[in-house]
């Protein structure tokens, strides 16, 4: 795989709650420690990047969590304006337009058109915005994803004259082309995320046509006992033996079950995933954050 | 018997609710599971890209079609049902496609609307098309079937109350004055009266049409003309598909795990449904790590013979679990201080293998009411 950080727009996705965003703010740290400048857009209800640097919320404008990594909420209502703004040139016909109530009801109504205009503002800041090198797109769950990044493709089978046209082929463009962009799936040592990347991978080679990044099993259990040791432990002589005995026999269980998957994923995805491990702490941010980038600095080849 | 085996006992229409990700689908499955071992014939309705229901069955498709789970099923899990189990994926396309064939005023419009290529491309994609087809389901199936439980898992919604307003959002979009006025210009004329003159709409629409392509606009017209007529029987619907939610037959059920985002979700989950005056009967948060008795120091093990490395490895992990275990016994009492002591709080600990048969299902049932394997 030639240099991941070396491409305009790197996509993250997988089943909800596996560690998305988590993933992406390391990605995106790593990639700022190798001189990239770089903007993670987020597409979720709710902010969570700066919390998780442990940075003031930056909302709908772009806002600096350290010197070399931005970030920004991606929200459908600003993305419109932007969007119209640009295409329209003067501000008053866009207050004419787009302000008319009628029009705002109009087009909250149909979402396929936040997603083109969130979608276009990601792609923008990747192929047009020179502050950053690489744009981390912390991308909607699963089949949100796959809408989400097949939308040019499906309006291109709708409208193929105008500026919307010719910006979704623009868009699509950049994401069919390998040098440019590229997509990673984010599982668990689990039975339905695990599916749902396999499943996900399946679908984005159909639908999509996006290169694939690496592949990233989080949460991961790395075996810390062999069998003999826990075996050897004299239990029945010591309360503390016990307990500790009992600790090491699940997170062995984990661990074995973190194999597992691990092995699925290869066999299933035709490669191995970098396996992320799981942190045992109480709250999650910037320090761990840290921890993972350091992870993924090792496994991923500059 | 817990409140859940009574709310199973008593009600013909239970609705899963809470965050994605968190084993909606196999608490779904699970109670379904509980109420046809118990007798009852019941099914089991998902909305499911990803095939989830079948992973927690263990069987390996469920068409759009009802389907039981077979007599084969439930002996290789040493489960003998006195009921029936059904599942069920909803495919949206065909449910919408339901849907118009019905309230179609001829033959004629529905064909109009089945051969709409935007209607082809944007039905199961409207704002609330996901949330209002398992409502329109659920409502379908309760009415004409013969199922004493229907169990319905929710899809995992952006907002957390999507499906309770979908009806209204999606007519909203249909039946919607702003549409018309905007694409009155593109319409063909006579085909509906100007409105609010003709003027600033058709300069709005030019204007649209230059991100679009003007015919974009014209395919939008036609699909909101042939769709014209329909509305009356979308809303009679939607008025009886909410007073059945609102009815005493149907529950409401919360599911999370005890991951800080989810549990900040089912807190607002908790509170809108409270607005909307929904009562909720019961909560499961699943997934959650046991208490543990204390964790041994180094020297503690030291001191029981144990070799130093080792020692070091084995309390470091009797610490890391009692980690988990406090985190989630801290994310326990957020959400049940929020429910209060009406609403009865189930864990469901995490199990070292996935769940995704029916025996797996069962011993999650044993957590659920206490009584069952």
């Amino acid at each position: 795989m030639s240099d991941l950080f070396a491409r305009r727009l790197l996509v993250v996705t997988g089943k909800g709650g596996v560690g998305k965003s988590t993933v992406a703010a390391a990605l995106a740290t790593v990639a700022g420690s190798r001189g990239r400048r770089v903007l993670i857009c987020e597409l979720s209800a709710r902010e969570r990047m700066p919390a998780l640097f442990g940075t003031r919320p930056s909302g709908a404008e772009v806002g600096l969590i350290t010197p070399r990594i931005s970030s920004v909420h991606v929200r459908p209502n600003e993305a419109m304006r932007e969007y119209a703004l640009m295409v329209l040139k003067f501000r008053a016909i866009y207050s004419a337009v787009f302000e008319n109530r009628m029009v705002r009801y109009f087009l909250r109504a149909v979402p396929s058109l936040s997603e083109i205009v969130m979608l276009g503002k990601v792609c923008w800041h990747a192929l047009q915005d020179d502050r950053f090198d690489l744009v981390v797109l912390d991308a909607p769950a699963t089949g949100h994803a796959l809408s989400l990044l097949s939308t040019p493709s499906t309006i291109l089978e709708l409208v193929n004259e105008g500026p919307l046209a010719r910006d979704m082929r623009a868009m699509q463009a950049l994401l069919e082309d390998a040098r440019r962009s590229a997509v990673s799936l984010v599982a668990l040592p689990e039975e339905m995320p695990v599916n749902e990347a396999v499943d996900l991978a399946a679908q984005l080679r159909k639908v999509v046509r996006m290169a694939r990044g690496p592949d990233f099993l989080n949460a991961f259990f790395p075996s810390r006992f062999s069998e003999a040791a826990i075996s050897s432990l004299k239990k029945d002589q010591d309360p503390n033996l016990e307990i500790a005995a009992r600790a090491a026999r699940a997170y062995e269980d984990r661990a074995a079950l973190s194999a597992f998957y691990l092995e699925k994923m290869r066999t299933e995805l035709g490669r191995p995933p970098i396996c992320v491990p799981h942190l045992f702490s109480e709250s999650f941010g910037a320090l761990q954050v840290a921890q993972l980038a350091e992870v993924l600095d090792r496994e991923i080849p500059a | 018997m817990s409140q859940l085996g009574k709310l199973l006992g008593e009600r013909r229409v239970l609705v899963c609710v809470g965050p994605g990700g968190v084993g909606k689908t196999t608490c779904s499955a699970a109670m379904g599971l509980r109420a046809a071992m118990d007798g009852k014939k019941v099914l089991v309705l998902t909305i499911d890209p990803a095939r989830r229901l079948a992973n927690s069955l263990g069987i390996s498709a469920i068409g759009n079609t009802e389907t039981r789970i077979t007599d084969a099923s439930f002996r290789s899990a040493r489960l003998s049902p006195k009921g029936q189990l059904w599942a069920m994926t909803l495919d949206m396309k065909l449910v919408w496609d339901d849907l118009v064939r019905r309230h179609a005023p001829s033959e004629k419009r529905r064909d109009q609307i089945l051969g709409n290529r935007l209607y082809r491309q944007l039905s199961t994609k409207l704002a609330g098309s996901l949330e209002y087809m398992a409502m329109e389901k659920l409502f379908e199936l309760a009415q004409s079937r013969d199922y004493d439980l229907l169990v319905l898992d929710t899809p995992p919604t952006v907002h957390a109350l999507d499906f309770l307003e979908a009806p209204n959002r999606l007519l909203d979009v249909l039946d919607n004055d702003a549409a018309r006025w905007l694409l009155t210009p593109a319409l063909a004329a006579g085909e509906i009266g100007l409105k609010f003159g003709s003027l600033g709409a058709s300069y709005v629409a030019r204007t649209l049409a230059k991100f679009t392509g003007a015919q974009l606009l014209q395919e939008l017209a036609q699909f909101l003309v042939a769709f014209r007529g329909m509305y009356e029987g979308f809303k009679e619907r939607a008025t009886l598909v909410k007073a059945l939610l609102e009815s005493e037959q149907t529950g409401f059920v919360l599911v999370t795990s005890p991951q800080t985002l989810a549990v900040d979700e089912a807190i607002f989950f908790a509170r809108a449904l409270r607005e909307e005056q929904i009562p909720m009967q019961a909560a499961i948060m699943n997934r959650v790590y046991p208490q543990q008795t204390g964790a041994p120091s180094v020297a503690t093990l030291r001191a029981a013979g144990v070799e130093e490395t080792l020692a070091q490895t084995l309390a470091q992990t009797a610490q890391d679990y009692a980690l988990l275990a406090r985190a989630d016994h801290a994310a326990q009492l957020r959400l049940a201080s929020v429910l209060g002591p009406e609403i009865p709080l189930h864990s469901i600990p995490r199990f070292v293998r996935d769940v995704h048969d029916l025996r797996g299902l069962w011993e999650v049932n044993e957590h659920l009411f206490g009584d069952s394997a």
